[in-house]
C-alpha cells in the first residue's frame, strides 16, 4: 500500500547559494514550502524520502558532456556565476543540481516498484529552463527534461505528458521534445511578448515527428483563475483524450500568483488547489493515479508555501 | 542590412521551355512558392509562381470530361506561356529595408536578386520576416522587450544606459520611438529573468515603465 502522497527533498538542496542579494531563487524558498507544509492539517499524509543523485549517464540524456563539464569546471573554479549574471552558482552547485535532477529519477523508481503513486519532488535548483548546453533563469539541469528520459529508458515509457503551470514558458522542456513524438508538451504561461524567457508562443506545435506535440497556452498579463480552469477542463483534457499519456511529469511552479512579482499573472492561491484536484483527476484517468511532480519557481515567500501546500491538498484529493 | 546576406542563394531556376506537370513537381517537392525562370546564360525571363499553376491547372467544379480537356493542353503547355513578365527585382546592394518597401507595396511573396540580370538569388517575405525578426531579438530566449515612457527629458538615453551598465543588467536592443498612438517610447530588449528588479531599478530613477 503506498503513501497518499511521497515528497521527496533533502536538506543538502539549502546548499546552492546564489549570492544573497536580491536574488530570487534562494534557500528560503524551500523553507517556506516545508514550513506549510509541516502546518498543514494533511501533514500525516505525506511521507518523506530522501533523493539520490542523478548519474552522469541520465544526466547526458537531457544535456551534453560539454554543458557538464563547463558547470562543474566553473564551481571547482569557485566563480559566482556562469553565462549570466542570472545564473548564480557555489562550490556545492555542480552537486546539488545532480541530486536535483536525482530527485526525479528516484520518484520514478518508486512509482514503477509500486511504492509510491503520487510522488511531489521539492528541490532547487529548479530546471525547466535549462537548454540541451546551457544554463537560463536559474536553471542547470533540466529535471523534467531528465527525469522523463529515465521514464523513457529505464521502464519503456512511450507517451509521456510534461505539464507545466509555472507562470513562465519551459523552453528547455520545449526544445528537448517538440521534434520527437514519444512527448508531449503542454504549457501555460504568460505571454512571451511580456514575460521571461521571451518563448512559448501559442502558435508553436512541434517539429517534423514531434508536430502536435506541444502545446503552448499563453495568457496575457493580468490572466487569472477563470481562464486557467477553463483551460484546463475546455483545451486541455480533450488533448488527453486524444493523446491517452502513459506518464505524467508535472512542471510545477507558483510564479504566477498574484503577489509574485516574477510574472504580471494574477493567480490565486486556491487556484493551485484546484489544478491539483484536476491533475489528480487525469492521473486517475490516464495512468492509474500515477503522477511525479517537480518544484520548479515559485519566489514570493509570502505565498510560496501556501500555494505548495494548496497543490498538495489538490493532489491528495482533499 | 543588405537583402545579399538573408537571401537563399544559389535558388533552383527552370527555363521557358520546361512543361507544367514537371515544373509543379518542382515546387511540391521543394515546398517552394516561386521560381525564377532563365534563360541558358542564367538571365531572368520571367517569374513562376504557385499562384500561375494553379491558375492553369483545371478548377475542381468543371466536369470531368471539361478537366481532361483541360489537363491535356496543360501538359502541353510550357512554363514561357504562363510565367509573368513584368518582374520587380532586387540587387545585391538592395537593403531589408527596400524589399519592405516593395513587398508592401505590390504585395508580393518574393522576388529574385539580380546582379547584372542574372539570378543570383531569391528573397522572400519570409526571409523578410526572419531577418527582421534577428533584429529586434523577437524570441531570443532569456530576452523580452519593456516599454519606457519617453518624456524628452535631455539625456533620457543616457540615463537608462549608464544605469543598465552599472546594474550589470544585459540589454541587447535599444530603440527610440515617436509613437503616434502610444506616445513615444523607449524600447529595450532585456536579458535577465529579474525583471520585477529591472521595473523598480527604472521607477526608482525616475523613469516610468510601460507595464502591460
Amino acid at each position: 500500500m503506498s503513501a497518499p502522497l511521497t515528497i521527496i527533498s533533502d536538506q543538502r538542496y539549502l546548499q546552492h547559494d546564489t549570492g544573497g542579494g536580491e536574488h530570487p531563487e534562494i534557500p528560503a524558498r524551500l523553507q517556506a514550502v516545508s514550513q506549510a507544509l509541516e502546518a498543514s492539517p494533511y501533514f500525516s499524509d505525506l511521507t518523506f524520502v530522501p533523493p539520490h543523485v542523478a548519474e552522469r549517464e541520465w544526466l547526458v540524456k537531457a544535456h551534453t558532456e560539454d554543458w557538464l563539464f563547463r558547470f562543474e569546471e566553473a564551481v571547482l573554479a569557485g566563480r559566482t556565476y556562469i553565462d549570466h549574471t542570472d545564473n548564480q552558482i557555489c562550490y556545492d552547485s555542480y552537486d546539488i543540481a545532480c541530486l536535483s535532477a536525482g530527485a526525479g529519477l528516484t520518484g520514478i523508481d518508486l512509482i514503477e516498484e509500486e511504492k509510491a503513486r503520487n510522488v511531489f519532488c521539492l528541490v532547487r535548483p529548479p530546471g525547466h529552463h535549462a537548454e540541451h548546453n546551457i544554463p537560463f533563469g536559474f536553471c542547470f539541469f533540466n529535471n523534467c527534461v531528465v527525469a522523463a528520459r529515465y521514464w523513457q529508458h529505464c521502464y519503456g515509457k512511450k507517451r509521456i505528458l510534461i505539464f507545466d503551470f509555472d507562470g513562465h514558458h519551459g523552453n528547455g522542456i520545449q526544445s528537448a521534445f517538440e521534434d520527437e513524438a514519444a512527448g508531449y508538451y503542454i504549457s501555460i504561461h504568460e505571454h512571451p511578448s511580456f514575460s521571461y524567457p521571451g518563448t512559448g508562443y501559442g502558435d508553436e506545435h512541434g517539429l517534423g515527428e514531434g508536430k502536435g506535440t506541444i502545446l503552448n497556452l499563453p495568457l496575457s498579463p493580468g490572466g487569472g483563475d477563470d481562464q486557467v480552469v477553463k483551460l484546463l477542463q475546455e483545451t486541455i483534457l480533450p488533448k488527453l483524450n486524444e493523446w491517452q499519456p502513459d506518464a505524467i511529469i508535472i512542471a510545477a511552479g507558483f510564479d504566477a500568483h498574484r503577489e509574485d512579482e516574477m510574472t504580471g499573472l494574477h493567480y490565486s492561491t486556491e487556484l493551485y488547489h484546484t489544478i491539483g484536484l484536476v491533475i489528480r483527476d487525469w492521473a486517475e484517468q490516464f495512468t492509474e493515479g500515477r503522477i511525479l511532480s517537480i518544484l520548479e519557481g515559485g519566489y514570493e515567500l509570502s505565498v510560496l508555501g501556501d500555494s505548495v501546500e494548496a497543490y498538495v491538498r489538490g493532489l491528495l484529493g482533499k | 542590412m543588405y537583402i545579399s546576406r538573408h537571401m537563399t542563394g544559389e535558388p533552383i531556376t527552370v527555363s521557358s521551355a520546361m512543361l507544367l506537370p514537371e515544373a509543379r513537381a518542382l515546387l511540391n517537392d521543394y515546398q517552394f512558392r516561386h521560381l525564377p525562370v532563365v534563360d541558358e546564360n542564367g538571365i531572368l525571363l520571367g517569374m513562376l509562381t504557385d499562384r500561375d499553376l494553379r491558375s492553369a491547372y483545371p478548377s475542381s467544379v468543371l466536369s470531368n470530361s471539361e478537366r481532361q480537356l483541360v489537363y491535356e493542353k496543360v501538359e502541353k503547355t510550357t512554363v514561357a506561356e504562363i510565367m509573368s513578365t513584368d518582374c520587380v527585382t532586387l540587387g545585391p546592394n538592395s537593403t531589408l529595408d527596400d524589399a519592405l518597401f516593395l513587398f508592401d507595396r505590390d504585395q508580393m511573396g518574393a522576388l529574385p536578386v539580380l546582379d547584372e540580370e542574372r539570378v543570383v538569388g531569391v528573397f522572400s517575405i519570409r526571409d523578410l520576416t526572419t531577418a527582421y525578426k534577428n533584429l529586434f531579438g523577437v524570441g531570443e530566449k532569456g530576452s523580452i522587450l519593456i516599454g519606457i515612457v519617453d518624456d524628452g527629458s535631455p539625456g533620457i538615453m543616457t540615463r537608462i544606459v549608464t544605469l543598465l551598465e552599472e546594474q550589470q543588467i544585459p540589454f541587447t536592443r535599444l530603440l527610440r520611438i515617436c509613437g503616434k498612438s502610444d506616445g513615444d517610447t523607449i524600447y529595450l530588449r532585456i536579458n535577465t529573468f529579474k525583471i520585477a528588479k529591472v521595473y523598480a531599478l527604472l521607477e526608482e530613477e525616475g523613469l516610468t515603465v510601460k507595464r502591460a
